[in-house]
Order: C-alpha cells, then sequence, then structure tokens
C-alpha cells in the first residue's frame, strides 16, 4: 500500500469525493485544469569524516500543493497541514489567478497501473543503522590502509523514500513510491605541500544492499584515490580555444548543458532558448543522436510517471544531427499544440512543475576511443567533471573538468589541472567529428538546479572529439 | 493561506515544556522556523503565476555522551516533534563519539530580539504586487526596440520566524521580512539574443527600488550585450562587477570557514596573521548591521554572533568558527555557525569609474560553472564581460575563460570601485585584479 494512501489519504478521511470537491474549487469556471499532489518524504543521511561516523540526521517533510492553470497561467499554494477545510482554503488561493467563476464538476479519475521502474521499497528501514555506520568505517579503513599520503576521508551514504500521490481535472490519478540511495567517497591527499583531492560515487533507485552488499563502494574509494593521486602531478594547462576528447559516461552533463536545458519546452515556449524554432534543423553533426529517457530501471534519473502523472518515456531530442522535439510537462505541451513528453518534475510538493531532464545521452558511434586518441595531434583528454551550467538565451554554457591530460602526437601525455570549458550550445554539437562505441552512463550522482529546483537526473555519453573549444587554463 | 499563520510562543512553551520531561544526561537542541508569504510574476504585461508560501521546520539535535544525532520535521503537532526528538536519539545511539560535539558553554543567546531593524511586515495587496511587476516588466521593454522578449518582472515577500531553545538555557527569537523585485530581459539583433536581469531586495518595502528603474536597468544591461564577439587568448587586468566581486569574496570565506580548515580542505590552511590580500584592503563582519542582509544577533547553534575583522591591512586576522570547529582546532568560537553581513573596505579611498583608470583589460559581468577550487585555490571559470581600451569599453565579449589562483588573485587587487551593491550579505564594489588569464579563441 502507497505511504499517502495510509499515512495521508486514510488517516484525513480524503477519499475521492472530498478530493473531487477540492478539484472543483480549485478549477472554477474559468481554469482550464488544477491538480493536488501528495507528498511524504523521508530521508536519512550518514556521514564519516576524521576517521569517525560523526553525522547522521534524518528528516520527514510532507505537504500538499494545489495548482489552478489558465492558458499559461498558474495559481499555487500549498500546505502540510491535511485537515480537508484547509485543503479547501488552499484551493481557494490557488484559483485566484484568475476571476472567480462557478464551480466545475470534477470526478476523480480510476488509478492509472503504470509500469514500475523501481520497487516499493523504502531503503531506509531495509538496513539497521549500525550496520550502515560498519559500513562507512570499513571503507574508510580500506582507503587510509590503501595510501600513506591520505590526508582526509569524507565519506557519505543517503537515501531517501518519496512517495507521492497525484490527481488532477484531466483524469489521472496516480501513486508512485520513488526510492533513491546515494553513495560518495571524497579524498584528499597530500605531497609536500600540495593537497589535492578525488571523488567517486554512486547511486540509484534501490536498496542500500546495491551498495553495502557488493563490491562497488570499494571501486568507488579506490577511484576517488586514483583521482587525487593524478591531481597531485597535473600541470598547469594552457589557454584558448583546441581539440579536445571527452571520456564517457559523466562527461555526458556536456549533453546537459550545451543543448538539454535549451530544448525544455518552457524555454522554447516562450522563445527564450537559443533553440526556438530549430525543429527540423540541423543543430548537430549528423553522428549525434541524443534522447532523453526516464524509463530506465532504477536509474537515478528515471520515474514510472512525472510529477503531473505522465508516463515517462524515451525521446529523441536530436537524431542524426537534426532537432526532433523539446521536452515537455502539460502546460508547455498544450500551448505548444503537442503532447507531454514525461518531463513534468518538481522538487517537492511545494513548488509548481517545470520540463525537466531525465537521463540525457548521446547513442554510440562506429569509433573505438583509442582511435579517436590517436587522432589528436594536440588536444585535451577530459575524463572526469564537477559540473557545468548554462545560459539559455545566448547558448553559451561552462562545464567543469576534475580530471584531464594533455594529448600530444595521438598519445596521452601528463595530467593538467582542473579547468573550465566554454562553448556555444547549438554551434559546439556540431563540431563533433568523431563518436566512440563505447556509450556509458554515469554511476548516479547527478542533480540537476532550475529556478532554484533541485531533482536527481542521469547523463551519459560514449568518447566523442570536440574539434574546437575553448578551454580555460592558466598558460598562454 | 496567510491566515493561520503558527504563533511563535505556542511552540516555545510547547518545547519548553518538552525540554524538561527529556533525559537529563542527553543535551539536546530544538531550532525552529516559520515562514510565510506570496511570489508573484509577471510576463508579457499579465500576470503568470501566484505563488502562496507557508513552511514550518523544526530540528532537533541531540548528544548523547558526545555522540549526535539530528532529525528533522515540517509537522509540528506533538505527536510528530516527539517522534523527531525520539529519531534524534536513537541515532545519537548510532554514531560515533567525538569530543568536540555538545552545546555551546558561553556567549549564548537567552532572550528575544527585537530592533534589529530587519523587520517590517506588511499587508499587501496582491493586485497592487501585480501592477509593480507588470510596470517593471512594461518599461523593460519601453526601453529599447531590441528588448524583444522577457522572463517577466518578479516581487516576493517572505516573512520568517526563527527560535531556538537548548538543554543548557539558550533561548533566543527574531523576526525578519524580505522584499525582492526582479527583471529578467531579453534583447535580440541579428537573430542572437542575449538575456540580462536586475533586482532589488531589501527587509523593508518602502526602500526597494522604484519598478522602472528595475525595468530599466535590466533592459540596458541586456542591450548592452548585444553583438559580443569573441577574442584572443591573453594575460590582462580583469575588473570584476560587484556581483561577480561578491563571489571572489565568497571564496575567500569559504576557504575561511572552521570546517574547511579542520577538514584540512582550504588553501588558506596556516595561514593566520599572514598577508593575503593588499594592505589598503580591509574585510570585517557586522551581525547587526540595520537592515542588513544577513543580520542575526546569534548563530546556528545559538552563540552571539559578534562584529570582527577578519582582514585587517591585508592580513587575515581570524577563521569562521562554530562552536564544533572551534573545539576542533582548539581556539574560540567566533559564533559563526552563521556568516552574516560582510564589508570590504579600504584605508585608501575608494576608486571612482574604474574603467577610466584602465588601459587595457576586461570588465566581467557574469560568470558561469564551478570552477573555484577552494582546496588550491585554482580558479577557472566561464564569463561574459567587455573589453576595455583606453579608458572606455569598447565591445561586449563572449564565450571567454577567467584563470587564476585565488591566492595571487587576492594579492593582485589594485583598486575597490566606490559603486558599491548593498543588496547581499557582502558588501563591496567592483574589484581591479591585474594580471588573469582570459581564454578566448584562436
Amino acid at each position: 500500500m502507497n505511504t499517502i494512501q495510509t499515512l495521508i489519504l486514510d488517516n484525513y478521511d480524503l477519499n475521492d469525493d472530498k478530493l473531487a470537491k477540492i478539484l472543483s474549487v480549485a478549477c472554477s469556471k474559468n481554469i482550464d485544469f488544477a491538480d493536488i499532489y501528495f507528498q511524504h518524504t523521508l530521508s536519512e543521511s550518514w556521514q564519516l569524516e576524521d576517521g569517525i561516523v560523526k553525522h547522521g540526521s534524518s528528516s520527514i517533510d510532507s505537504g500538499v500543493g494545489i495548482r489552478s492553470v489558465v492558458s499559461d497561467k498558474s495559481g499555487f499554494a500549498y500546505s502540510n497541514n491535511f485537515e480537508f477545510d484547509n485543503l479547501m482554503s488552499a484551493a481557494n488561493t490557488s484559483r485566484c489567478i484568475a476571476k472567480s467563476g462557478k464551480e466545475k464538476l470534477i470526478k476523480i479519475g480510476e488509478e492509472q497501473n503504470i509500469r514500475k521502474l523501481y520497487e516499493p521499497v523504502s531503503p531506509i528501514d531495509g538496513i539497521k543503522d549500525d550496520l550502515k555506520v560498519k559500513f562507512l568505517k570499513k571503507i574508510d579503513n580500506h582507503i587510509r590502509a590503501k595510501d600513506s599520503r591520505v590526508e582526509q576521508v569524507i565519506i557519505s551514504l543517503a537515501g531517501s523514500y518519496d512517495s507521492i500521490f497525484v490527481a488532477n481535472t484531466d483524469g489521472i490519478k496516480a501513486f508512485d513510491d520513488r526510492p533513491l540511495v546515494r553513495f560518495s567517497v571524497m579524498v584528499i591527499l597530500k605531497k609536500g605541500d600540495r593537497r589535492e583531492r578525488g571523488s567517486a560515487g554512486g547511486g540509484g533507485r534501490y536498496s542500500y544492499d546495491h551498495i553495502i552488499d557488493s563490491d562497488i563502494a570499494y571501486t568507488y574509494a579506490e577511484e576517488a584515490l586514483r583521482q587525487a593521486d593524478v591531481n597531485l602531478s597535473a600541470q598547469e594547462a594552457k589557454a584558448g580555444a583546441m581539440t579536445v576528447v571527452l571520456g564517457p559516461g559523466w562527461p555526458g552533463v556536456l549533453l546537459h548543458e550545451a543543448i538539454g536545458h535549451g530544448l525544455e519546452g518552457d524555454f522554447n515556449r516562450k522563445k527564450t532558448s537559443a533553440f526556438s524554432n530549430l525543429i527540423g534543423k540541423k543543430v548537430a553533426s549528423s553522428q549525434c543522436t541524443i534522447v532523453d529517457d526516464g524509463t530506465i530501471s532504477k536509474r537515478r534519473g528515471s520515474l514510472s510517471f512525472d510529477d503531473e502523472g505522465c508516463e515517462t518515456q524515451c525521446n529523441t531530442l536530436i537524431e542524426n544531427g537534426v532537432l526532433k522535439g523539446y521536452m515537455q510537462d502539460k502546460v508547455n505541451a498544450k500551448l505548444m499544440k503537442t503532447g507531454p513528453t514525461g518531463n513534468g518534475r518538481r522538487e517537492n510538493y511545494s513548488c509548481l512543475p517545470m520540463p525537466r531532464m531525465t537521463n540525457t545521452f548521446m547513442r554510440p558511434g562506429k569509433y573505438n576511443p583509442s582511435e579517436i586518441i590517436e587522432s589528436v595531434q594536440n588536444g585535451i583528454y577530459a575524463v572526469n567533471f564537477s559540473g557545468g551550467q548554462v545560459d539559455i538565451t545566448n547558448g553559451q554554457f561552462v562545464f567543469t573538468a576534475s580530471e584531464a591530460y594533455k594529448i600530444a602526437n595521438g598519445k596521452i601525455s601528463h595530467a593538467i589541472k582542473g579547468m573550465t570549458l566554454i562553448g556555444n550550445g547549438p554551434e559546439v554539437l556540431k563540431k563533433v567529428s568523431m563518436v566512440g562505441n563505447d556509450l556509458k552512463l554515469d554511476d548516479g550522482v547527478g542533480t540537476c538546479g532550475k529556478d532554484g529546483q533541485s531533482v536527481p537526473v542521469g547523463v551519459g555519453q560514449p568518447t566523442l572529439k570536440i574539434d574546437d573549444i575553448t578551454v580555460g587554463g592558466t598558460k598562454i | 493561506m496567510t491566515s493561520n499563520t503558527p504563533d511563535a510562543d505556542k511552540y516555545k512553551n510547547l518545547i519548553q515544556n518538552l525540554l524538561s520531561k527529556l533525559k537529563t544526561d542527553y543535551q539536546y537542541v530544538f531550532s525552529l522556523s516559520l515562514s510565510d508569504g506570496f511570489t508573484v510574476t509577471s510576463r508579457s504585461k499579465s500576470v503568470e503565476s501566484i505563488e502562496h508560501h507557508q513552511d514550518t521546520g523544526l530540528a532537533v539535535a541531540v548528544y548523547n555522551n558526545y555522540k549526535k544525532g539530528t532529525a528533522s520535521t515540517n509537522n509540528l503537532s506533538l505527536e510528530s516533534i516527539q517522534k523527531t526528538i525520539e529519531k534524534a536519539e536513537y541515532i545519537s545511539t548510532n554514531t560515533q563519539q567525538d569530543e568536540c560535539q555538545g552545546l555551546p558553554e558561553s556567549n549564548y543567546t537567552k532572550n528575544d530580539w527585537t530592533d534589529l531593524g530587519i523587520y517590517y511586515p506588511e499587508k499587501l495587496d496582491i493586485n497592487e504586487i501585480i501592477d509593480k511587476t507588470i510596470e517593471c516588466e512594461s518599461e523593460a521593454f519601453s526601453f529599447d526596440n531590441r528588448i524583444t522578449n522577457s522572463e517577466g518582472s518578479t516581487f516576493s515577500y517572505s516573512n520568517q520566524k526563527n527560535i531556538i531553545l537548548n538543554s543548557n538555557g539558550a533561548y533566543g527569537s527574531y523576526k525578519s521580512t524580505d522584499y525582492s523585485l526582479s527583471c529578467i530581459a531579453l534583447a535580440e539583433q541579428d537573430k542572437l539574443m542575449e538575456r540580462d536581469y536586475w533586482y532589488s531586495s531589501t527587509r523593508d518595502l518602502d526602500s526597494i527600488e522604484n519598478a522602472k528603474d528595475i525595468g530599466r536597468i535590466a533592459a540596458r544591461r541586456a542591450v548592452s550585450r548585444l553583438g559580443a564577439k569573441t577574442i584572443k587568448t591573453r594575460a590582462c587586468p580583469v575588473l570584476f562587477s560587484p556581483e561577480m566581486a561578491q563571489s571572489i569574496i565568497s571564496n575567500f570565506l569559504g576557504a575561511i570557514d572552521g570546517s574547511s580548515i579542520y577538514k584540512k580542505s582550504s588553501f588558506l590552511l596556516n595561514k593566520l596573521e599572514e598577508t593575503i590580500f593588499p594592505n589598503f584592503l580591509n574585510i570585517r563582519e557586522e551581525p547587526l548591521l540595520e537592515g542588513g542582509p544577513a543580520t542575526r544577533p546569534y548563530d546556528i547553534d545559538g552563540v552571539l554572533t559578534c562584529k570582527k575583522d577578519i582582514i585587517s591591512k591585508g592580513i587575515l586576522k581570524t577563521y569562521l568558527l562554530d562552536t564544533y570547529s572551534s573545539r576542533k582546532l582548539k581556539m574560540e568560537c567566533t559564533g559563526n555557525g552563521s556568516l552574516t553581513n560582510i564589508i570590504i573596505d579600504t584605508d585608501r579611498s575608494l576608486t571612482k569609474n574604474i574603467i577610466s583608470t584602465m588601459e587595457d583589460g576586461i570588465f566581467i559581468t557574469d560568470m558561469m560553472g564551478s570552477g573555484a577550487n577552494t582546496l588550491t585555490g585554482d580558479y577557472s571559470r566561464g564569463a561574459f564581460g567587455y573589453l576595455i581600451k583606453d579608458g572606455e569599453i569598447k565591445h561586449p565579449v563572449t564565450e571567454i575563460t577567467v584563470a587564476s589562483n585565488l591566492l595571487k588573485m587576492f594579492k593582485n587587487i589594485v583598486a575597490l570601485g566606490d559603486d558599491i551593491d548593498i543588496r547581499g550579505r557582502i558588501r563591496t564594489g567592483s574589484i581591479l585584479i591585474k594580471d588573469i588569464t582570459i581564454g578566448g579563441t584562436k
């Protein structure tokens, strides 16, 4: 049984008739559409630093958001008091976006039967707290035993169980229980006066045993050590435009920033994106096919259905270089006279939904990764990134490398210091001259921010070569 | 929805009652925050969204024989509060002992705080607010016919109350209000678009900048970005606008935060009493600045905040320490479980119109990305700005990177502008720094 049903709907006697009554107030005569979104989120995190597990925290957040939509306008109110009268007053506040009109008769639909992409099981209660603490200690010991240069180790294990229920005036009624766990390791190594950091981690929509009962945590721990070690010998990088080869997996943050945000429906409906009016146009080299796929089982960016109750899909954004479609929520899909794509997401009940990405990645190409590197006379090979940002209006985007190497005469040479790369979204993918056959998705640690709302997402790509992009090195 | 604002006194009494019944060998801290308000956005000359906010949150921290557990909830029913306490107690039985954990022993708050000059609640008429946002956006459109689109104008109002209680007898509460009005304008020329914004943010409604001025400045900034060119890679002096200077100072403050220091993850480790900035530069904290955007009487642990010199004549005088990190580092707590208002100042006079003093260089007004590494000080970010030649702006520049090392950047500061931005917690004018690498196209 869904947590919302037992903890909220049953407890506060909110049956379909009462929900219909609330929605009929939120969707009075001058309103096109209304929805109600219940959420109950249980989350926890455990953190080890200085060799001891010194932080443990747990949090419960529950509430309900009511939205009234008329054309491109939204009224919105939320509350964490689930009494019927309080919800009616929230509905009254929400509908003030339009002049008052008579209440419409609303019927709550049948519950949606949508395929589930993850198990409805809370990760938090699955394992006793003392075992989580022991696990973190074990990983810490492993790291410290491996390298005497370790100056600091910070390891965290976090989990949440997010239960939602959404009902709307289009007849959608859907329950979902969303588990999410995340494990991360950060290591600082010291050599002489120099300190450098390495970090790694992973997660997904499953229980803690995927991490605790497998060797994966050791793999992440050693990966963090390896990166810190590489960075200890990293040299200053040259500044300016050059050829850059991006490694597979997490460097797919390139796609998220360079084109992902620019293809979100709201910006294109308002025509504030550098990609507005480009459907059917060539925006990338013909080797590039890019999708946003919310349907991959147990992945961090996946959802059985989005926060408006629409089933997620695998949406092709760019096919062989040609722009195919945007990512939509209900409001923007309707205004653009197209269908929703399962991308309507919200951070929680206290925020309005918007078009957001799920798992965004590029399909594999034909080249061996080694062939790609051998083709570069002079350039950079960047394999790990710490994040990125975009200005969707002029298309400028950045992403920041945390592990990179110089390529000289077709061979990877020394490590170079982390640096920011800057490019122009609608231009940069036209400069992709080789796409590898080694598609990899990231390990499940990505979080995307937009308008102050954070949501978990995934990225991925094969190795790829960009002929010309500006690199923020310090050397001239 | 603002009619049923929870009564803070009710919760104070409730928590005091609970405290008297809790385990005497444990220590407890209760932090409560209550807020309500709304956000209105208008776009294309009519209202686009009205969002009403009402949030409550209670965080409970428990120390049990130097072991810490925390739990939080947004449900303030007695049953839920009791469950939250039990959860925090339970977690504290599983975390590990750390002798630096525990309540502050001295300098903690003991009363309600009023007269901070940060609480000016108003009964607002939503229709007047809508009109204000429409007026703001309309002014942006009428500024220049190259303003072809907008992301609208947004007004937001929030009324907060913060309460802290602990089992050592600390008690504090204060109220604050925040008002803001902003506008994002889009300009277009030769099928290329640029966006820019402007905003005002204050504690009282009367001080908020005029709606028309905000719209006009947003428009002027967006139009000034049109026709941006790429440039060649170079090393040159860079003038950072007040907003960008704030982000650089914020990197400095992050690096002297107690938690960065005891975790040895700062490039300013072991640098107390060393010269970090040029000798004409001072940085101080003023927690009780009247009307200040980050004014608060006590920090997150309930320790009284205090006025202090952080940088004096270029020398680092203190780290920013909360209760825990001060014990960890065996130093005095500085009440910096929270960071308040920071003022950048100089013994010399502030420079008027720095651009006119520059022979060549770049004026940076926007930066992107997370390329400030506070472990090594390495700095590399994407940027937008303007090329300066012979004391004048020549043209906007795009697709550039700004790279250096923060330690070197701090030492290379050559002038502070008099164009002080008082909206953010870090009060500074523009900052001129020599010898920064600008990455551009070939």
